[in-house]
């Protein structure tokens, strides 16, 4: 095939530069014209930019998902480090939520406690527990006070609910208080309803026990027990428990029952130590004979 | 100074049992771990200081205990001196031998301790007392004596500080 086929428009070099000249004339002349006039250029551009819209979308999405790889990646080794501060502060926080929590419900017993001792009716010392079940035989607990504190052997132990037991052994900063539920503590208490009176005892499985219930007694399950007041270690009226079973085999002289106690012994954490209580009836002495013949 | 760190081992030992039985206890069984002190500075010793240590312990544990002075002192003492002389009977003292020995001795002391803690005790309530706290604490403290007897036997060489009855005594 001849070459001067593949040139058979010919343009000349000096062509071109003319064509190059009005073109940019016509250039200047669009941009000089009215605004409204150049609204068929936005016609004519309108096909071109839907042409050009799908790939300028694909590499702006590009664009942007590697500037946000690359934004995360760096903005990720501080949130890392961050994160572990996070963390570590949630556990510091959580730890203090728990220790204030602690406190909150430590504060609220020893609070009850503390109203309890300012309106009952005997002189109390209030008393932390620190040990508890030394010895397996006995059910027992250790308290923060001691005979430094005027605590002496056989003074009775409650708290607002209830009566929990008698203190046993006095160290000087500790003493060692037996509780209800052990075999070897026995008080006196009464069915607060009937008024009738027995000998209220532990059991070596742990559970209490009202014996010597007199035969004819009306006791029912239910029955709130309450101390005395014959010893002197608990003033009358103090709550022990309920009876919770009534039992009296025929060849029993007496009644018995098991008794819940009003005081969960395993969750004690402050109690009250009586100290000194009045009698709650007064005993007057009798009136003397020149009294009585007096006009 | 060695007489100052077994001394503080038998108050730590008191202090932990008065402290942490609530997390010892399994079915409310908690073990002695007084006794189990005084058993294992016998086994791993020797009587005589099995006998001291337990006296030690016993008499610290005495201090918080509602029954009266003297009841663990002796028990304690007693139980470390019988596991010291243990060693001289048995050739060699193996963890299923230190078992064996404190589940009797443990058997042995809280009988006695039954009987001096609940004396008008009843014959179902002394079935209750033996089935449900004597048995299953002593087998609770003979598993703890030999679980601790195994590690230390095991680790020896890295305390240093403990002497054995195998033919060196």
């Amino acid at each position: 095939m001849p070459r001067s086929e593949h040139t058979s428009l010919p343009i000349t070099t000096g062509l071109r530069r003319v064509l190059v000249g009005v073109f940019i004339v016509f250039l200047f002349l669009v941009l000089f014209l009215p605004r409204q006039s150049q609204e068929w250029l936005g016609q004519v551009g309108g096909p071109l930019g839907i042409i050009l819209e799908g790939p300028l979308q694909v590499v702006a999405s590009i664009q942007d998902s590697l500037e946000e790889t690359w934004s995360h990646y760096i903005a990720l080794q501080h949130v890392w480090e961050e994160n572990q501060n996070l963390k570590l502060e949630i556990q510091n926080l959580q730890g203090e939520q728990n220790r204030l929590r602690e406190q909150a419900i430590v504060g609220r017993d020893f609070q009850r406690l503390s109203i309890y001792q300012e309106t009952a009716p005997m002189t109390t010392l209030a008393a932390q527990i620190i040990g508890r079940n030394v010895s397996n035989w006995y059910r027992a607990i250790v308290i923060d006070k001691g005979a430094r504190d005027g605590i002496r052997a056989e003074m009775g132990v409650i708290t607002d609910a209830g009566v929990v037991g008698r203190v046993v052994r006095v160290n000087s900063m500790t003493s060692v208080v037996l509780l209800l539920s052990d075999p070897n503590i026995a008080i006196t208490g009464m069915i607060q309803a009937s008024r009738d009176e027995g000998i209220i005892q532990g059991t070596p499985q742990g559970n209490i026990r009202m014996k010597y219930l007199p035969p004819l007694s009306p006791v029912q399950i239910g029955d709130a027990i309450v101390t005395s007041g014959l010893t002197d270690d608990f003033p009358r009226g103090l709550h022990i428990g309920q009876i919770q079973q009534v039992t009296k085999a025929a060849t029993d002289l007496f009644q018995s029952g098991e008794v819940t106690p009003i005081v969960d012994f395993s969750k004690l954490e402050g109690v009250l130590v009586i100290t000194s209580f009045q009698p709650p009836i007064s005993v007057e002495s009798p009136p003397s004979p020149e009294t009585l013949a007096a006009p | 100074m060695l007489v100052l760190l077994q001394t503080m081992l038998c108050v730590a030992t008191v202090v932990v049992q008065a402290t942490l039985s609530s997390v010892l206890s399994i079915n409310n069984v908690y073990p002695d771990l007084c006794l189990v002190l005084a058993c294992l500075a016998g086994f791993l010793s020797n009587e005589y200081k099995g006998l001291v240590m337990g006296l030690t312990v016993g008499l610290l544990q005495d201090l918080l205990t509602p029954g009266g002075i003297g009841l663990n002192l002796l028990l304690k003492g007693l139980t470390g001196a019988l596991a010291g002389m243990t060693t001289h009977t048995v050739s060699t003292v193996t963890t299923a031998a230190v078992a064996i020995v404190t589940l009797v001795l443990s058997l042995g002391c809280g009988l006695a301790s039954l009987i001096v803690a609940y004396p008008d005790i009843k014959g179902s309530e002394t079935f209750h007392a033996i089935s449900w706290i004597l048995v299953p604490q002593s087998l609770y403290q003979s598993f703890l004596a030999a679980g601790i007897f195994w590690l230390t036997h095991k680790f020896r060489h890295s305390f240093g500080v403990v002497h054995f009855a195998q033919g060196r005594r």
